[in-house]
Formats: C-alpha cells, structure tokens, sequence
C-alpha cells in the first residue's frame, strides 16, 4: 500500500477553490473536504459533483417530520374530542375545519424540528474531535481545501493547485 | 470603545467585517452594565405587582364586566406583532434573496425570540390561577376532560408556541457559523460557551450543503407562519360575536399591523446599536432606508384597513357597530383612536421623502410613533370594542390601574434586558451572511461614504 500525504491548500476566493474541485473532480480524486467561511454556491455545487453525491437528505427528513406532524394533530385532536365527548348545539363532535389549523401547525412544528435533527445527523455534528486540518482562516477570510493522495501524486497535485489559485499549501503525513 | 472598523474604509473586506462583528462582543462598560441594570430594575417592578396581583387577584387591576380583555391581551397582541417583522425580514427576504436583509436579519431575528418570550408571559399574567396555565395543553387525566380544540384560545397556544420554537430555532441555526468563528478566536469562558453553542461547525462543504438545505426550509417554514401566527391571534377577536372584533378584514390586517410595528422597533434598536457598537459600516443607511420603505409601504395598509373598517360599519348599516365604531373615535376615550391615526397614518408619511428616509434621527422619532401607535391600537380595539358591548347598561370605559401600567413597564425591560445581554454575547449582525454578500455591502458603504463624510 502506497504511503499517503495530505495537501491543504487555501484560496482568496470561492470560485478559485471550487475551480480546483473540479479539477479534482477531473482527475477523479474524491478523497477531499473543503472549507468555507460563508456558504458559497460553487464549492456546494462542486463538491456535491465531485462527490457524485444527491442533494442533501435533509430534506426527507422534514417531510417526514411534517407527516409526522400532521399525523399527530389528527390523532390529538378528534382522539380528544372523542374522549371528551361534548355535544354542543348538535355540531359535529370531532369537526375537521379548526382542527387543520392544528395540524398545520404542528406539520411546521414537527417538519422544523426534524429537519434540524437531520441536519446534525447528517452533518455528523456535534463535532467532539475537530478536523486536524481545520484552520482558523477557514472560517474568518480564506477557503480551504483539503486533499489526500497518494506520495507520487503530490508534486503534480501541488502544481495543479497552485495553478488554479491556491495560495498556500501545506504537506502534511495523512 | 474604539471602533476596530475603519469608518473612512469604503472597500471592507471580509476581515473587517468579522473586526467590526467580534468587536460588539468585548465586555460591555459601566455603562452597558448601568443599563442592563435599569432594565433589570423595571423587570423587578413588574415581578413585584405581579407577585401581588396572584397573592390578592385580578380585583388589584382594572379589570371588570365588561373589560374583561384590557391591557395583558393588549401587550400580548403587540409583542407578538413585534415579533412578525423578525421572521418576516430573516424568512421571507431570504427567500426572496433580498440583498439588505444581511445587516439587520440578525437583530430581527433576535428580537423576534425575546419579543414571543415576552407576548408568551401575558396570558398567564392574564390567568387569575397562573399556576393552571398547562390546563390549555392536551394531556391524560383521570377526568377525560380535554382543551376544546375548536377554540381560538387553543390554536392560539398551539401557533405561538409553534413560533416561538421554529423562531429560536432558525436564530441558533444561523448562529451556528458565527459562533464557530467567535470561538475561533475566543478565549476563557466565553471559547468554552462558544464552543458549545457552534456544535463543533468548521464550514466543511458537507457541512454547508445540509445546512443551505435546512435554513431554506426553516424559512419556508416560517414562511406561512408569519402569515398563520397573527391571523390566529386575529380570530381570537374575529371569531367572536362583539361589535368591533366580529370582522373578516381582521387576519391581513393584524398581520400587515404585526410587520408595521416590527419593522418600526427594529428601527428603534438598530439605530442606537449601531451607533453604540461602532458597526455604520455593516448596517449602513442603505438598510435602514429599505427598512424604512417596508414601515411606509405597511402603515399605507393599515390606512386602507382603518378606511374599510370604517367603510363596512357605515355600509351594514348595523346600528351596534355603528355606535361601537362611533363611540371609539367620539367616546370619551377617543383621543386614543385619534392618537392611534397620527401615528399610524400620518407621522410615517415623511418617509415618502429619501431625505427623511436616510436621516437616522428622524428615523428613530418616527419609529417611536409607530411603536406608540401601534401599542395605543391594539388598546383600542380590544379594550375599547369590550367597553361598548350589546348591552348599553354594561357600558364602561376601561382605565389601567398600576398594577398593569407596572407589569406592561417591566415587559418592557424584559425584553430589553434580554436583548442587550444578547448583543453583548452573541453577534447581531450575521458575519457569514454579510461576507456572502460583500459586493452589495460595499456598494451601500460607497453610496453612504459621500454623505458621511459631508456630515
């Protein structure tokens, strides 16, 4: 097995570090993070192809929150108006008008809270080990860019990076 | 306490928004201490005459047949509404892309959070038997007696604290990157509080996706609940069978009311804070004039909505509206509904003029009026429709004895107290939002550059 180096690099811009995704992306190495102090569109957008990955899940998870939700005001609502059985003026025990304001509420209450969880767990967050390669300009004024790769890459790879705007790299064993 | 940002600096950077952020967040002086202490000092009074109206009842206020609904319901209506403008500023122009929301989003946002927890307190302030509040919330009991849920009293629970959840919410979630850097450079108590409240964020690319993912949806999310939220809090009147609450026009008009007063009191905070934080340069008169343009656009609503209020009383010709509508402009509290219309109609009407709009003193007075108008309004229409019922013999105008004039002053520092301890620990302007949007912000630096410097 080859021996691995890590290369991080740091950019000015985002176009700069999402225009190196891509030629990693190219070169078809996916073994990489990048980091961003704002949320850009074109490192989003080139990491998610460089990763082959799908747009995030989170957002399953706030449908099925909002499900979630709904569900549990049609139960709480015409369940308790059945257990509290109160006939007023002969109108409809359990009547579905005011109760779909409940269940909207309850679909946002639930879909929110969901898709916040998701959002942890697929961010795998709260973090406790911080990314060694994390650095403080990452989150202040510059965009990070962090590759592993094999020891005969690593010059090509520093040129490459280099070239497309990286101002800054650092070796590291990985 | 000097300013970290360069004011003369039209081109700033993302460094220098972070400075001009991270220094909000030094240890406040003696005098942010004084007056975190004079707010606490209301919130004590307020403590206190509550604390006497639960030990010798609701007979300490003013309330009576029929003013049954007076003060507590009125400070509950006017900070919810106060919290609408928040949601409506950091949700619905993000949707939108809105490009000034990002210097003042935060503050909405904020607001929003201490203003629902201060509407939150009154209807239990309102309760006789306080301690029986949790009779509202469905739960098993050996007496199978359940809340009515075709009440507007429980979708009211149910909507607001819906809104206060998915409001704190989206201010820690779009916390977090901010916080992430504070922690960055932090040391001491405040690097182990921010390290807590960051969730270990570094800004990895997976990390933004699923957060750009999650924000979107928080905010269309909370989209409609700006809508919902004071629409609900409308029908507690609306779906009532009393002259001058039985309306249909009351949902958008309590809505378009709640974003009025919003965008006035974040006018009200913004102008002093940015002044006393040193940050013109990140909340700079571009935002404050949009901002402005949103008070104008929705004080011409609540013009058009007083008109047609009037419009249908006089129209249906009933003649207990009539005298309801009449006896609030001509009874003998009818100075108030006229105060109501100056502050309401008439005071925010210079902000037709760009001078007025991009002159913060003018800009702070007339966000004191609408503030005050919009209180005097929700007064008027609860209290004063409840004083003139169906029955002329019930009729009496209700006053505020101390005891509510106290507690709505200690809502006050509450709410204030709770906000400047916030802006002295956590950042209120969005530093990532502002940095994702540095051409616009330098844009609104230049544009003001030439007027500050004449100034």
């Amino acid at each position: 097995m080859s021996v691995q180096t890590q290369l991080s690099a740091s950019f000015r811009s985002d176009e700069e570090c999402a225009e190196a995704i891509e030629l990693l992306h190219r070169e078809r190495i996916r073994d990489f993070r990048a980091f961003s102090p704002i949320m850009s569109e074109p490192i989003m957008e080139a990491s998610r192809t460089a990763h082959e990955a799908p747009k995030s899940y989170v957002r399953f998870w706030v449908l099925f929150g909002g499900i979630t939700g709904v569900l549990t005001a049609i139960a709480v609502t015409i369940g308790t108006s059945l257990e509290w059985n109160l006939n007023a003026g002969g109108r409809p025990i359990a009547s579905i008008p005011p109760y779909i304001i409940i269940m909207f509420e309850l679909m946002i209450l639930f879909g929110g809270l969901s898709g916040v969880t998701g959002f942890f767990f697929h961010s795998k967050m709260p973090v406790f080990e911080p990314d060694p390669a994390y650095r403080t300009k990452f989150g202040a004024d510059r965009f990070g860019l962090v590759v592993r790769c094999d020891d005969d890459q690593v010059n090509k790879l520093d040129s490459m990076l280099r070239e497309v705007g990286a101002e800054e790299i650092v070796r590291e064993a990985a | 306490m000097a300013a970290a940002i360069d004011t003369t600096n039209i081109e700033p950077t993302y460094l220098d928004v972070d400075r001009a952020v991270q220094q909000t967040l030094r240890p406040g002086g003696l005098k942010y201490w004084l007056w975190v202490l004079f707010c606490a000092s209301m919130v004590a009074l307020g403590l206190g005459f509550w604390t006497r109206q639960i030990y010798e009842g609701l007979g300490v206020t003013g309330y009576g047949q029929p003013n049954d609904w007076a003060v507590y319901i009125t400070n509950f209506v006017f900070w919810v509404g106060i919290a609408h403008s928040g949601t409506l500023i950091s949700a619905i122009l993000y949707l939108f892309r809105v490009r000034w929301r990002t210097g003042v989003y935060r503050c909405a946002e904020t607001m929003t959070v201490f203003a629902v927890a201060t509407a939150g307190l009154f209807p239990i302030i309102h309760l006789g038997r306080p301690w029986y509040f949790y009779w509202l919330v469905p739960y098993p009991n050996e007496r199978y007696l359940q809340p009515n849920f075709k009440s507007p009293l429980v979708w009211d629970l149910f909507a607001i604290s819906t809104y206060a959840t998915i409001s704190t919410v989206f201010l820690l979630m779009g916390l977090i990157p901010d916080v992430a850097n504070m922690r960055d450079i932090s040391t001491g108590f405040r690097k182990w509080f921010y390290t807590i409240m960051s969730f270990g964020w570094q800004g990895t690319d997976k990390q933004w996706r699923n957060f750009s993912m999650v924000y979107l949806l928080l905010a269309g999310f909370a989209t409609p609940l700006v809508l919902s939220v004071h629409s609900v809090v409308s029908w507690d009147f609306a779906v009532a069978q009393l002259p001058g609450w039985h309306s249909t026009i009351f949902a958008p008009y309590f809505v378009a009311g709640a974003i009025f007063s919003g965008c006035a009191l974040v006018l009200t905070l913004l102008i002093p804070i940015r002044k006393m934080l040193h940050i013109e340069n990140l909340v700079t008169i571009w935002h404050l004039d949009n901002l402005s343009k949103v008070v104008l656009f929705t004080s011409l609503i609540m013009t058009y909505s007083y008109a047609t209020e009037g419009f249908v009383v006089w129209y249906t010709k009933d003649p207990v509206e009539l005298v309801t509508f009449s006896q609030r402009f001509f009874g003998s509290q009818g100075y108030l509904a006229w105060m109501m219309i100056f502050c309401n109609c008439l005071a925010p009407l210079p902000l037709f003029a760009p001078r007025i709009r991009t002159n913060v003193v003018w800009l702070f007075i007339i966000s004191i009026f609408v503030n005050i108008g919009m209180w005097l309004e929700r007064f008027v229409l609860i209290a004063g429709s409840l004083a003139t019922n169906t029955e002329p013999s019930q009729w009496r105008f209700y006053v505020p004895h101390l005891t509510e004039i106290a507690i709505t002053i200690g809502s006050f520092g509450w709410f204030l107290m709770n906000f400047s301890l916030f802006a002295k620990f956590m950042p209120i302007v969005s530093m990532n939002e502002l940095k994702e949007g540095i051409t616009y912000l330098r844009q609104a630096v230049r544009e003001v550059y030439p007027y500050r410097k004449a100034a």
